[in-house]
């Protein structure tokens, strides 16, 4: 076996991936983090009472009047976080007393997708009043009053799919009902260019993201990361693997305009309200970062966050319109090109990305014991091989 | 492959532990048993499996030591010469199945580990020197494997549900040949 005990890390070797691997700053917390955590015990089941009383703790510090937490209760959804619904009394600035329902997202001990909550919390500021988004109220980074980081959030409203229509645990791959394609599509791709088009440099929020130079900085963040993420989290190795991050590597695309890149922009990652069809919140923004446009496209229109139209013949992407329609539609609203080179590029990367975190970190966070929902995520890393050879059939065509 | 019985029966044991025995009814009593009796049962298979192979071999020797004593034993008694020529058979069978089965589980798994390790230490290294232009072949090569290996791979894992055409994939069975035996 490998020299290499990853489940034991020593403190040489993590420093040595950081040198060989930079990333972002807080990326770079997030991984050494957890790999100075690795050796430590497993994740135990944390009670609703001690979430409660972390919550109460983190307001505690946050809020100078009285409140009080009721109705909290386990809330399901997603493989990465563990969420409890809650209810919060309190004298809520510019409105007075009253309660809203708020929603507190934790890390497990180790998580399939390692991300920062504080980014989390800065990029939803950032994007109030961009596109919908639910609100972000309190953000304890370091989990200082929790058992591990956390996040809450304010309750968002609305359906991630019509009502009635069946979906996969995951939500990719919702099918979109044809009255509800333009009205839906439409704002689909609206609030997409108003991401990739939001001027970063003015804000003062996004303090733990890097800000990479247009050029090829950023893609070689992104490889960093992930190739980090390959060397501390997989056990076997994969030759494949090792053969997509070369030729990446090999032919990193320069970056025309750096945006802000949702990381997993899709349908299942929006809410809408029905009664008036208006996309209510985007949601799962742990993977944002600054990048190039393209990885969200590519990530967008692959094969699994869309459908089949009813001919059986015609793939629309997120379940809305057909792929060229679609791009003429993006750089129609965000006046913004796109280049089918890149998004090449782009398939690649995320492919690889994807198999990255469900078969390297999906099984080592299993085989440690750290989260909430092993038997999940050791069920969900049985999806890797088939990324894989999506991955091999994406890399015949450009080697 | 990576996704080994061992994980997933440690997976199921931790799902069973934490979060579902603590939800059955404590006034069910058949449930609340059987849940206890299903984490035991796991247990037994997550600490027994990784031996399983190794009692069998053991048991092999010792039946083959033992059917030796009893042929010395027993070849004048009478009533035995049909009984013995059908262990004999029996007894060179299985001597020979002892002689080939000589590796351990776990030394197959450490071979293919740092075959993988080494090879894609290889791939890193080669490619970070050349450009991928003058590698295509090499590119052929590991693709070639690849293919190969993840058809395997997604055949052992057929029963997830993953594919969207499970009937394109061969069955496991088929893939992998039928043994040292065979050979």
């Amino acid at each position: 076996m490998s020299v290499i005990d990853k489940s034991h890390p020593t403190h040489e070797w993590i420093e040595e991936l950081r040198k060989r691997f930079p990333c972002e700053a807080e990326i770079d917390r997030v991984l050494t983090r957890k790999m100075h955590r690795r050796a430590g015990p497993p994740y135990t089941p944390v009670t609703l009472e001690t979430l409660v009383q972390g919550t109460e703790a983190l307001l505690r510090s946050e809020i100078k009047d009285g409140f009080e937490i009721t109705e909290a209760k386990w809330l399901s959804g997603g493989a990465s976080k563990l969420q409890m619904e809650f209810k919060l009394t309190w004298n809520q600035p510019g409105v007075g007393r009253t309660t809203i329902p708020l929603v507190l997202r934790m890390e497990p001990s180790e998580s399939i997708c390692e991300t920062s909550r504080l980014r989390e919390y800065q990029i939803i500021k950032a994007m109030e009043g961009v596109v919908p988004v639910p609100p972000a109220y309190w953000v304890d980074p370091e989990g200082k009053f929790l058992p591990y980081p956390a996040i809450v959030y304010g309750f968002a409203v609305g359906v991630t799919k019509p009502s009635g229509v069946s979906r996969n645990v995951s939500g990719v791959g919702t099918y979109i009902p044809p009255e509800l394609r333009p009205i839906l599509g439409s704002q689909f791709v609206e609030h997409y260019a108003k991401i990739h088009n939001f001027d970063w440099s003015k804000s003062k929020v996004l303090t733990a993201f890097d800000k990479p130079k247009p050029g090829t900085d950023a893609v070689a963040l992104q490889l960093n990361w992930y190739e980090r993420l390959w060397e501390e989290d997989a056990n076997e190795d994969v030759p494949l693997m090792r053969l997509a991050m070369s030729w990446m590597r090999a032919n990193m695309p320069p970056v025309d305009k750096v945006s802000v890149i949702h990381g997993d922009y899709r349908t299942g990652n929006f809410l809408y309200t029905e009664h008036d069809n208006k996309i209510s919140s985007w949601l799962d923004w742990e993977l944002a970062h600054m990048g190039d446009r393209h990885e969200d496209m590519a990530w967008t229109t692959s094969l699994t966050f869309g459908t089949m139209a009813e001919d059986g013949k015609t793939f629309l992407v997120g379940g809305f319109m057909p792929k060229d329609e679609f791009y003429a539609a993006y750089e129609k609203a965000s006046g913004l090109t796109v280049d089918p080179k890149r998004l090449k590029f782009y398939d690649v990367f995320n492919t690889y990305k994807s198999a990255n975190i469900c078969l390297g970190t999906g099984s080592r966070v299993a085989r440690s014991g750290k989260t909430h929902q092993d038997v999940l995520v050791a069920w969900l890393s049985g999806i890797s091989y088939m990324v894989m050879n999506e991955l091999r059939t994406q890399l015949e065509e450009v080697l | 492959m990576d996704l080994r019985p061992a994980l997933q029966v440690q997976t199921a044991i931790k799902a069973m532990t934490d979060v579902i025995l603590p939800a059955v009814d404590p006034e069910n009593k058949l449930a609340q048993e059987q849940a206890r009796l299903v984490i035991g049962m796991l247990n037994l298979v997550a600490q027994r499996q990784p031996l399983m192979y190794r009692y069998d071999r053991d048991e092999l020797s010792r039946f083959l030591a033992l059917a030796g004593t009893l042929q010395s034993q027993t070849k004048d008694l009478p009533g035995a010469t049909k009984a013995l020529h059908a262990l004999a058979n029996s007894v060179e069978s299985g001597e020979d199945v002892l002689d080939r089965a000589r590796a351990e589980p776990s030394e197959l798994e450490s071979a293919n580990f740092e075959l993988r390790e080494k090879i894609g230490a290889l791939i890193t290294a080669i490619y970070s020197e050349t450009e991928t232009g003058k590698l295509k072949h090499i590119s052929a090569t590991v693709t070639a494997h690849a293919k190969e290996q993840l058809l395997r791979e997604r055949s052992w894992l057929i029963g997830q549900g993953w594919e969207s055409d499970p009937k394109s994939i061969p069955a496991i069975e088929t893939l992998i040949g039928d043994g040292p035996a065979a050979r």
